[in-house]
């Protein structure tokens, strides 16, 4: 009954929107029922009225057919993009099961590459990214630190005095102040059982300034931290699980630490590390902890002395800049006259630590670790891509058929796409192997006084490591997918796919180009930073580190006065000097990383000269420092038994001292005065410039003084040994800690111990930077002779034309290598280039190393081109052997 | 002439089912005038039902629709069956079968006087 339809859409008109087509059918439906009704004798207008009537309200009609539509296309496209999946998922089965080497090969590559990134995305996350746990609105919460001169140098530190706290107490800007100490060991026990804890000192508004509960118990109250409240403890919830067993009746017991009796009142929550990331064992109130430790209540009025670090929560609409300048001035104005330095500064910096102006240098590498793992990653998608390619080129019939069986381009896109994303998140499942066993060696080698929550893996880095797995399927798989869809169908199924495309090969030299590049630049890293390291080894810190053992003893009972530690550390030297391993050992007051800065007066000078490395640093020493310590007397005699009390007072000066108080005299004829002692100290020697604290030797004064002249107890000792300080330590620590029952614990260390926080940066950059580089290396190596490889495969008939006509097999060799090394080089030219425009960049990270030098791009330049040639002569030597009568036949 | 009927609950896919069961295609307006004529005005099928019932056979995969110019000239949505429509045609004929003889063979009960 109906005549041929004439379509509208294939007339190219395009789809109305779904609105439009519910109101064109209504529409159709009234002229149609109005031309019926007029036939019936109606008047058109009368109709037209008529017709609407019947149908009734058109505005509700409307809505209720769009709903049904509406429905209808949502479920439409759902089923369209689920069979997508589904058909992707069993294109990538099928793929995987016809070419599972291949498979492999993607999954490894993908899983080291993202696997590398999950590792350094737990550490970043936590360095940079996450606030310390438990902490209630991060953002709200700043450090307080100091910029000016501290000991004689400039810098930017977070020290602050107890008056300083108070200060920041009645700033208006801020709702709430807490301040703490770092991590500092006490003894828990006594004896046998003895054990180090890491103990901190906290105002009792640090919690509350930070927002933390207590897991149990309750945190401490203004009246546990009045200068004579009794001693009370909260314990870390990792302390409390490890050595008190998880105790749920804790609150109450009481713990006997270094001496002191404090009650446990409750228990932090798990994770919670204060303002820092360091594991913390025991919380004790500052005020009556630190006055127990002093024995004095100097510290609540010492404007010099810089004990604790200040937290602040800002008030919501609080002016950084007026909080800062009202610290600033209550600072410098708290100074008696006179002692004011106008050059100072308070500052605020956010909560992580990371990002404020004193990062450690760690957060600062693993900063730099993340982009490098990220280079690792492209790599990878890089090799993968190629990979893919050389795959495509073998699947290309197939896409033509399929092309011209009329299946969308764009499904097949997505298909394949759908299929290298597969891939990916098996690659995924390998990095999360990777992540945990990788990422948690990092974190416990590497960057061990870090409390890592989760070791390796948490939440986030699963969240994190499906992310990078989606994006690096389908930035892997696009370039490849989109290569193998635009196809030439003719040409494609006359082939049946034997031809090579010239700019598919392109893309892959260019892959592998770019992979070489890469590789160039993380392998020059990794030369800078391991070249940071042996400078470091290699540095002359005066002290012969490599030999020496550091040991403080705490002792059992009431605090012993100076004659009793003198004669308890005499006792402890001769305990251990006939010990076999020890070549020497001495007594001194101030230890590593210690300082006294006393006022010098030098007769005839008016005012001394600091130099950048600050000081003049005091150090009380026994007499056989210089010759334990490794350090040269170069002018003079040392210090000997016979300088005690009442002998004349004598002292070594450091070189910079020397020449900077007698530059034009004789520093053996010279004296000083300390304060307002009146007598004068007569130089008798002159000593090599020494480390204090850190890495740097240069400019800072320091003189060294008998202790016997002093009325100071030795404070530790320092054992020396020709052989490995280690055994040294294990040798004499349980002498140390035998010798009088008086000892309740001994702290052994080798001097490298105490150093290693200082190079860590450099070691973690090394390693990391290493291990990414070979990594990298690896990945780019498999990329170049898979390339090649692939081409020699393709060409083999060429290659068999060539033999026959008498090319020479030394040739086609030479012509592979120089395919593999030409691109090799074009990388390392371009990743050098890149290198020297980072340059600048990294300086800053390394130690003593230009981050141009040429012999580390002279090296990794070199090594690219060995693994490049190596890389190449597989497929070389085979396309050498080619034998044309095999190439052709198979024709 | 008699008043028409509405077409009892349920019945109305059947009826747009069978309409379109020969392969044709056709629009909305036709569909309606369709059933009217051959019931010979018997089945009367208010506009929005039928509209409605059109859009949720669509949904369902029963019907296609696709926009062609009609006869007159006008541009108008055809409605087609799918083969799931032709499938549902037999499963709702056959069941309808069934309940108009069912139907049939309820016969009164004698009273028991």
């Amino acid at each position: 009954m109906l005549g041929p339809i004439r379509r509208l859409f294939s007339l190219g008109l395009g789809r109305p929107s779904l609105r439009q087509a519910v109101d064109w059918e209504i529409e159709h439906h009234l002229e149609e029922q109005t031309d019926r009704l007029v036939e019936e004798g109606l008047s058109p207008d009368e109709a037209r009225r008529e017709a609407e009537r019947r149908f009734g309200d058109v505005v509700s009609q409307r809505r209720k057919l769009m709903a049904t539509d509406r429905r209808r296309v949502v479920m439409g496209r759902r089923a369209e993009a689920w069979d997508m999946v589904a058909g992707g998922a069993r294109q990538a089965l099928r793929g995987i099961r016809r070419s599972p080497g291949l498979a492999v090969a993607v999954v490894l590559t993908l899983g080291l590459g993202i696997g590398a990134n999950a590792a350094m995305f737990g550490v970043v996350d936590r360095l940079l990214l996450r606030a310390p746990d438990h902490v209630v609105r991060p953002d709200m919460v700043r450090r307080v630190l100091r910029d000016g001169k501290f000991f004689g140098t400039r810098g930017i530190v977070p020290a602050t005095t107890y008056p300083d706290v108070e200060d920041l107490r009645t700033i208006p800007e801020f709702t709430s102040v807490g301040a703490a100490t770092g991590p500092t060991p006490l003894v828990l026990g006594a004896g046998e059982g003895a054990i180090q804890v890491q103990t901190v000192l906290a105002t009792h508004d640090f919690f509350t300034t930070l927002g933390v509960r207590a897991h149990l118990g309750r945190l401490f109250a203004p009246d546990d931290d009045r200068l004579e409240a009794p001693l009370t403890a909260v314990v870390g919830h990792e302390f409390w699980q490890r050595s008190l067993g998880g105790d749920p009746g804790v609150t109450g017991r009481t713990l006997d630490l270094s001496g002191h009796r404090v009650t446990v009142i409750g228990v932090a929550p798990r994770g919670f590390t204060g303002m820092d990331l360091e594991p913390v064992d025991v919380w004790l109130p500052a005020v009556p902890a630190q006055y127990a430790r002093d024995g004095s209540d100097a510290f609540l009025a010492a404007r010099t002395y810089w004990w604790l670090r200040s937290v602040v929560r800002l008030r919501d609409g609080a002016s950084l800049a007026a909080a800062e300048a009202q610290a600033t001035a209550l600072h410098i104005n708290g100074r008696d006259e006179g002692h004011r330095d106008p050059d100072v500064s308070i500052l605020t910096a956010p909560l992580i630590a990371a990002l404020g102006p004193n990062a450690s240098e760690e957060s600062k590498v693993a900063r730099w670790l993340a982009g490098v793992s990220l280079i690792v990653l492209l790599i990878a998608c890089a090799n993968v891509a190629n990979l893919l390619l050389a795959r495509g080129a073998g699947r290309r019939r197939e896409v033509a058929v399929r092309l011209a069986l009329g299946v969308s381009r764009r499904r097949l896109l997505s298909e394949m796409v759908l299929e290298t994303t597969v891939l990916a998140l098996l690659g995924g499942l390998a990095a999360l192997v990777l992540a945990r066993w990788g990422g948690g060696m990092i974190q416990a080698l590497l960057i061990p006084d870090v409390l890592w929550s989760t070791p390796g893996l948490g939440g986030r880095v699963v969240a994190f490591t499906a992310a990078v797995s989606l994006l690096a399927g389908v930035l892997a798989g696009f370039g490849p997918a989109l290569q193998s869809t635009r196809a030439d169908l003719t040409r494609d199924l006359a082939e049946a796919g034997r031809g090579s495309s010239g700019a598919r090969s392109r893309l892959r030299g260019t892959l592998t180009v770019a992979q070489a590049t890469l590789s160039a630049v993380l392998l020059v890293g990794a030369g800078l930073f391991i070249q940071s390291v042996v400078q470091v080894r290699k540095l002359d810190l005066g002290l012969d580190v490599n030999r020496l053992v550091m040991a403080t003893l705490e002792f059992q009972g009431e605090e012993p006065d100076a004659a009793e530690a003198t004669r308890l550390y005499g006792e402890a030297m001769e305990a251990v000097a006939h010990l076999p391993g020890v070549s020497g050992v001495t007594s001194t007051d101030i230890l590593f990383g210690w300082a006294v800065v006393e006022d010098l007066a030098v007769p005839g000078l008016d005012s001394l000269p600091v130099p950048p490395g600050g000081g003049p640093f005091y150090y009380g020493v026994s007499p056989g420092y210089m010759r334990t310590m490794g350090l040269r007397v170069l002018q003079g005699r040392s210090l000997q038994d016979t300088d005690v009390m009442g002998s004349p007072r004598v002292a070594l000066v450091n070189q910079t001292m020397a020449r900077a108080f007698w530059p034009d005299q004789d520093p053996l004829q010279g004296c000083f005065q300390i304060r307002d002692q009146p007598e004068c100290i007569s130089v008798v020697g002159v000593v090599e410039d020494a480390t204090r604290a850190g890495l740097s030797v240069d400019g800072l004064l320091a003189y060294y003084v008998p202790l016997a002249q002093t009325d100071q107890p030795p404070r530790g000792l320092y054992v020396r040994t020709e052989g490995d300080p280690r055994e040294l330590a294990a040798v004499v620590a349980p002498a140390f800690r035998s010798y009088s029952p008086r000892v309740r614990f001994a702290d052994v260390k080798t001097f490298r111990e105490l150093m290693d926080p200082q190079t860590r940066s450099w070691t973690l950059g090394a390693a990391l930077f290493t291990a990414f580089g070979a990594l990298a290396l690896l990945v780019a190596a498999i990329g170049l002779y898979s390339l090649l490889a692939f081409d020699v495969a393709q060409r083999t008939k060429e290659i068999g034309i060539r033999a026959a006509l008498g090319a020479r097999r030394a040739r086609v060799l030479g012509g592979v290598l120089l395919t593999g090394t030409r691109l090799a080089v074009l990388g390392v030219v371009i990743g050098i280039a890149i290198s020297l425009g980072a340059a600048r960049f990294v300086q800053e990270l390394l130690f003593n190393v230009d981050a141009t030098e040429p012999m580390i791009i002279g090296a990794v330049a070199l090594l690219l081109l060995l693994v490049a040639v190596a890389a190449s002569l597989v497929p070389g030597l085979r396309a050498a052997r080619v034998d044309p009568m095999e190439a052709l036949r198979s024709e | 002439m008699t008043t028409p009927l509405g077409p009892l609950p349920g019945t109305l896919e059947l009826l747009v089912l069978k309409t379109l069961g020969a392969g044709s295609e056709m629009h909305g307006f036709a569909i309606l005038d369709w059933i009217l004529r051959s019931t010979d005005d018997v089945l009367l099928v208010e506009d929005g039902a039928l509209y409605h019932a059109l859009h949720r056979m669509e949904s369902r995969g029963w019907l296609n629709s696709d926009w062609g110019i009609s006869e007159k000239g006008r541009r108008a949505r055809y409605y087609r069956l799918s083969a799931e429509g032709v499938r549902a045609l037999s499963e709702a004929e056959r069941r309808w079968t069934r309940y108009v003889d069912a139907v049939a063979k309820v016969s009164p009960r004698e009273s028991e006087a």
